[in-house]
Formats: C-alpha cells, structure tokens, sequence
C-alpha cells in the first residue's frame, strides 16, 4: 500500500514538473520561424535575423556610452533575450499562403500575446502588432506584416521599449541597407 | 463419563478431561502485548524513503528536461546570420579594412551593392585590451551588431507602417486596436 503512494507522489511530482516546464515554454514569447524557410528559394530577397541573448549582449559591447545614439541603442537592447526577423520580398505577389500567415498568428494567440494593431487592407496586405505581456511589462513583441509581395516577421523577445523602438528609424543613423530598393509605392503611407 | 460437560461444561467432569484441561490450558490465550525477540524483529523502514523517491523523480525529471533543452537548441536553426540573398549573385571584390568590417553581403535586386561589403583582416587572434575580447569575438560581435542594427531598422520600420496604417486606415480597416497597461 505504501508502495503504491509513494509511486503515485512521485508520479505526480514528475507531472507537476512537466506541467511547470509545458507552461514555461508556453509562455516563451518566441515564436517559431523555421517552417518558413522554404519561401527564401521564392523570395528575391530575403532577410534572416537570429540573434540570441549571448549574441545581444556580445554586440552590446560595441555601442560606445558616449555616442548618444548608439547609448540608447544600447539601452534599448539591454536585456533582450533574442531578435529573430524574417523578412522575405517577392517579385510576384501570391508567392507565400494564406496558410503561412495563420501558422505564425496561431503563435500569437491569447493569453500569453495581446494583439495591438491590425490593420487590413485588401489591396496593401495586412500589419499585425502584438505583444507578450507578463502583468503590465512587454516581455515580447511581434510583428506580422503580410503586403502583396511581402511577408516580414519580426519577434522579440524580452522587455521591448515600443516607442524607443519605433523612434529608432531615420533618427539613430541606423544604415537603410537597401532591404526595400525604391520600388512604386503604393501605401498608403499619410 | 459425564458428556454433558463436553457440551456446555455442565455436571461433573472426567477426571482425564480435568486432567487434559489443566495441561492444554497453559496454552491458552493470554492478551498480552506481543513479545518478539530482537533477531525476529522486522527491519524498521527508512522514513527518507519517501523524499529519496520524490528527489530522484525531480532529478530525473531535471536532467530529462536538460537534455530535451540541449537537443532542442542543437536541432534548431542558429544562423547568426543575416543577409539579402539576390537572384542574381554580383561578384564581391573585397577590399582590406581596419575599420569596421562588414561581412553582411547586401545587393538589391538590381545587383548593386547597397554597402560595399569590407572585410577585416584577421592574423593571429588577439586580446583587444579596451573590451577584453579576442580578435574573432569582436568579429563575431560585429556581425551581431550588423544583425541588430538590420532587425531593429526592420522592426521600427513595421511599427511606424502600423502606426501610419493605423492613423490612416478607416475604421472598419482597424479590427483591434488598444493600449496596453
């Protein structure tokens, strides 16, 4: 009898350890990317970002204290556990799925993701905005973007300043490398 | 011989059954605490066992959850790596440069170069005094940095089109959109 307890404490002991760690990934706010690579073979242009933490906080080194700019560069990344972007550029439109968007929004459900933004528009595409909330800090963010010959998704993971981050473009000499060429535009961009 | 008293211990006994009686009562039940001598006493349980039991499943299930964590991140993709990859692939002439290199290959689609790609010629690896990195962390460090600065141009560059999208759209185009906090 006491045989059968102690298995059946300990069986639920192993649970409660599964469970803890189930819930922990769970709630990781990374997002997974990978099945997504086999669009790079159709995209004429593709952008594949994994950094880590150790990366992170090795590249960090580099942002010099005194320049301001690459002070609140620093500040910014401080802390991130990760930056993953994908970002692919196509020069027909319909080159990815329907199905491939709803895989990565299948990732950004409630509760552990709160979406921000969404915007759609059947000409432009779509632009979600979410983010990872642990009570009321950002411990992640993600950025589904969906035009007709684009498809971009951004995620970070750790504690995101949202309007430093979106201060940062055109103001902190962040280099334009030539990701988006000059190409008719037809956003609405006003 | 009296039978009755076979019975119901009525009447007078036979002395043989008086006899039997008095010999066989020494055996008789005696309510008394048992009384096992030292070498028949059972071995008394271990009271950790309990814990031992509950230590080793938490062991086990760390060290399954360690190793299930190190194939995980060995399995997964680590391209610390980050890059614009054109159709049409234009030959890179590297130059040698002491400054800042840059081994991110960026062309457009029209195979210009958007940054002249410049590598950094490496000899020996060394300590750099000022940041207590080797040649080759520092390279490493860089072309994160090269990673960061492209996926937080990307990232700000979405978020101001949600944020123009945004202020732009009509409101039917807006699905959802609150503060958080």
């Amino acid at each position: 009898m006491k045989l059968l307890f102690h298995a059946i404490s300990g069986f639920i002991c192993a649970l409660l350890v599964i469970m803890t760690t189930i819930t922990t990934y769970a709630q990781d706010p990374r997002i997974r990317l990978a099945h997504l690579d086999y669009l790079a073979k159709k995209a004429s242009e593709t952008v594949d970002v994994n950094i880590d933490e150790r990366l992170i906080q090795l590249a960090a080194k580099l942002f010099s204290d005194k320049d301001e700019d690459e002070a609140q560069i620093k500040k910014l990344v401080n802390g991130l556990k990760g930056i993953y972007v994908k970002s692919f550029e196509f020069d027909n439109e319909n080159e990815y799925s329907s199905a491939d968007v709803d895989s990565i929004r299948s990732q950004l459900r409630e509760p552990a993701w709160s979406r921000l933004v969404n915007v759609t528009s059947k000409r432009e595409g779509i632009v979600e905005v979410y983010v990872a909330l642990n009570g009321a800090d950002v411990v992640g963010l993600a950025v589904l973007s969906a035009e007709p010959k684009e498809l971009t998704i951004v995620n970070i993971v750790g504690p995101v300043d949202l309007q430093k981050l979106a201060k940062l473009e055109g103001n902190l000499g962040i280099p334009d490398l030539g990701i988006q060429p000059n190409k008719p535009k037809t956003k609405n961009e006003q | 011989m009296n039978e009755e008293y076979l019975w119901d211990k009525s009447g007078e006994p036979d002395p043989e059954i008086k006899q039997l009686e008095e010999i066989l009562g020494t055996l008789r039940y005696q309510p008394k605490p048992l009384d096992l001598s030292d070498e028949v006493q059972p071995r008394s349980r271990n009271r950790y066992l309990p814990l031992m039991a509950i230590a080793a499943t938490l062991l086990i299930a760390f060290i399954a959850g360690a190793l299930w964590l190190r194939v995980r991140n060995k399995t997964s993709p680590q391209l610390h790596k980050a890059g614009i990859e054109s159709p049409q692939p234009k030959q890179v002439v590297p130059h040698v440069d002491n400054e800042k290199p840059k081994d991110v290959v960026v062309a457009n689609k029209d195979g210009r170069d958007a940054t002249p790609p410049r590598i950094k010629e490496i000899k020996h690896p060394r300590t750099l005094p000022a940041s207590n990195m080797t040649a080759s962390e520092r390279q490493q460090a860089l072309e994160a940095k090269e990673q960061l600065m492209m996926a937080l141009r990307l990232t700000s560059e979405k978020l101001n089109l949600a944020h123009r999208k945004a202020q732009g759209a009509s409101p039917n185009q807006i699905r959802n959109q609150h503060k958080v906090g």
